[in-house]
């Protein structure tokens, strides 16, 4: 009863643009992260500058883009990447992250209370250093938050490969974007787990960052944990296939 | 570096020759649009001004900061700065505050007040976030330099709501006290008013209970230290506190500063009630009572200032700001006939200054901020409006 329907569905759909079609573009593989834009669809881009550039300005390259840009599709942009100076995409992944139930406001609000909170301390430590170690002291909450999340990525990882009925932890490298995600994975894990019940988010994670920052604290120890134990199963190495 | 000043000078002189100051310091904001050069030579001077005098600020002192001695502060203002800006004045270790139209205009005001006349009731109201309690601070500031009595209530709308323990008045059963809020206010009138408390005397005896009572003649300060000692009479000494205050007010000792903060709360309603949980009307809460005689303008001798506020005021929707939406009809009536000043967003110019403050005390982080694009930004996402600035400074 569904079936015939769902062939209907696909039918009509095939001639509405944009809607992915029935056919698998590669056969013999299922996709299984799909998105509702078929492949020519473009991701959009959002520069002032680009934009603001007078016609007479543009080079061959850019004047070809910009008409073939009037033909094809654009995929929509998601509603928190815009076109301020302020934004940093590596603080809207991990307000993403500290989503939950799609609360994005709440998640930002605790971003922009971390950023603040990490500031004062900052300025609290420099108004009572000496002269001298002023220059040391760091203000900038952005700086600060870069540096921290790049202090906890981890340089290799482990996974687990099944060899002779048994899983073994393989030591494996890493991709950037692996990286970067294990770092702000474990930041958030935790300061949402080991915190006392009565201590805010921007409090625990402005002192996490600032430890981070100075390569001491738990999640710089969880990043040594796991190249401790790579180095402990490097035998294991040549498990790996890829 | 000296020839770019020159030039600049110059330059400025051409366009406005009215608005440079005397001094040291380079001129007003102009400089801030003209060249950044001159924030790296005289870092304090576009923001800043030397005048710390409140009594000598003046329409060209508009939109500067001018700082307040920290000493000055812990005296004055106990109890009276908003959180977010006591705050700021722990990171920056300085208290400056932005001299602006609605408090200069104030300060006109209080200046040729005649202290014969009945005391004129002043109303600063405006949108959230716009400067009202900082420019209420700032004439208190000025009150005090000018060696003024000092009623300040830093929040009126604190009285109305929260309270734990509500007592049933001993000296009029149908009103309640409440000791704690009390108690802590006399603390803080003691801090800020400790001269004056020797030398007013009482001109009637009052009865605590059976066994306590105070003599005509003896000073202000044993009824604070009553009220702050015997918290249960707290609620009293504040009542015998506003009575004696007013009626001296007129002999020429002293000049009182009324200034209450969220003044809406007195002709509101509460969110306290009774054990049977019916709620209990303003009125019927006995310091409530007491302030309603003070704010009225039947006594001569000094000037009364007051804030309206939505922010913590109860059952009033978020965009009401108007004296009318605010006091209601009750309260608009008592406070009627005044003088209501209002307070706006900041002008391009007052803007700019308060950047360039946030600039030289280098809390302006992000390295976008100090570009005209960021400026441009922050001033579209803040609509001028101080607070919202401020906040959005803040993580930045």
């Amino acid at each position: 009863m569904a079936a015939p329907l769902v062939k209907a569905l696909l039918r009509c759909s095939d001639l509405t643009l944009g809607v992915r079609s029935a056919a698998l573009r590669f056969p013999g593989l299922t996709q299984v992260r799909w998105s509702r834009y078929s492949a020519e669809f473009r991701d959009p881009l959002i520069d002032k500058e680009y934009y603001r550039k007078p016609l007479a300005e543009l080079t061959e390259e850019e004047k070809f883009d910009r008409e073939l840009k009037k033909t094809q599709p654009i995929k929509a942009a998601p509603s928190a990447h815009t076109s301020s100076v302020f934004e940093d995409p590596v603080i809207s992944k991990f307000i993403n992250m500290m989503m939950k139930g799609g609360n994005k406001v709440l998640a930002r609000s605790l971003m922009t209370q971390t950023l603040e909170a990490v500031k004062r301390k900052q300025f609290e430590k420099f108004h009572a250093a000496a002269s001298e170690e002023q220059a040391n002291i760091e203000r900038n909450p952005y700086t600060i938050f870069h540096q921290a999340l790049k202090n906890c990525e981890p340089v290799i990882g482990l996974a687990p490969i099944l060899k002779g009925g048994r899983f073994y932890q393989v030591p494996v490298p890493l991709s950037d974007r692996r990286r970067r995600f294990l770092a702000m994975k474990w930041m958030i894990t935790e300061c949402r787990e080991k915190k006392h019940r009565r201590m805010l988010m921007p409090e625990k994670l402005s002192k996490e960052l600032l430890e981070a920052f100075h390569n001491q604290g738990p999640v710089v120890k969880r990043k040594h944990d796991l190249h401790k134990m790579a180095e402990a199963n490097r035998a294991l190495a040549h498990y790996r296939w890829w | 570096m000296l020839k770019g000043v020159a030039s600049l000078v110059s330059r400025v002189r051409k366009l406005d020759p009215g608005h440079l100051r005397l001094g040291t310091q380079a001129p007003q904001s102009l400089a801030a649009q003209l060249d950044n050069q001159v924030s790296f030579e005289s870092p304090r001077a576009i923001s800043c001004t030397n005048e710390n005098d409140p009594a000598k600020h003046e329409e060209k002192h508009e939109g500067l900061h001018y700082n307040l001695p920290l000493q000055d502060v812990k005296t004055v203002f106990p109890h009276g700065l908003p959180p977010r800006y006591a705050m700021q004045m722990k990171t920056f270790n300085e208290a400056c505050l932005m001299v602006r139209k609605p408090a200069l205009e104030l300060l006109h005001y209080l200046k040729n007040t005649n202290f014969a006349h009945p005391a004129i009731r002043y109303v600063l109201y405006g949108e959230k976030g716009t400067g009202k309690t900082l420019s209420l601070c700032h004439i208190i500031h000025f009150c005090a330099k000018q060696d003024w009595l000092i009623l300040h209530i830093p929040d009126a709308h604190l009285w109305v709501k929260n309270c734990r323990d509500l007592l049933q008045s001993t000296y009029n059963k149908q009103r309640f006290d409440q000791p704690l809020e009390a108690s802590v206010w006399l603390k803080n009138f003691k801090t800020t008013n400790e001269r004056f408390l020797s030398q007013i005397k009482i001109q009637e005896k009052y009865v605590w209970n059976k066994r306590e009572s105070i003599e005509k003649g003896s000073s202000l300060g044993e009824v604070v230290e009553q009220g702050i000692t015997r918290v249960r009479n707290a609620t009293d000494a504040v009542g015998i506190v506003l009575k004696e205050l007013k009626r001296q007010s007129s002999l020429g000792i002293f000049r009182l500063l009324v200034a209450v903060d969220g003044v809406n709360a007195l002709w509101g309603r509460t969110t306290l009630k009774r054990e049977d949980k019916s709620p209990i009307a303003p009125e019927e809460l006995a310091l409530i009572h007491n302030l309603r005689k003070m704010v009225r303008n039947d006594w001569n001798g000094g000037a009364i200032v007051l804030t309206l506020s939505q922010t913590g005021s109860l059952f009033k929707p978020r965009n009401a700001c108007l004296p009318q939406e605010l006091l209601g009809k009750e309260g608009f009536d008592a406070l009627d006939p005044f003088i209501p000043i209002q307070v706006a967003n900041y002008s391009p110019k007052e803007f700019e200054s308060c950047i360039q403050y946030y600039m030289e005390n280098s809390w302006l982080q992000h390295e976008k901020a100090h570009t005209e694009e960021g400026k441009k930004e922050l001033l579209f996402l803040s609509n001028g409006n101080p607070g919202q600035l401020e906040r959005l400074c803040a993580y930045l």
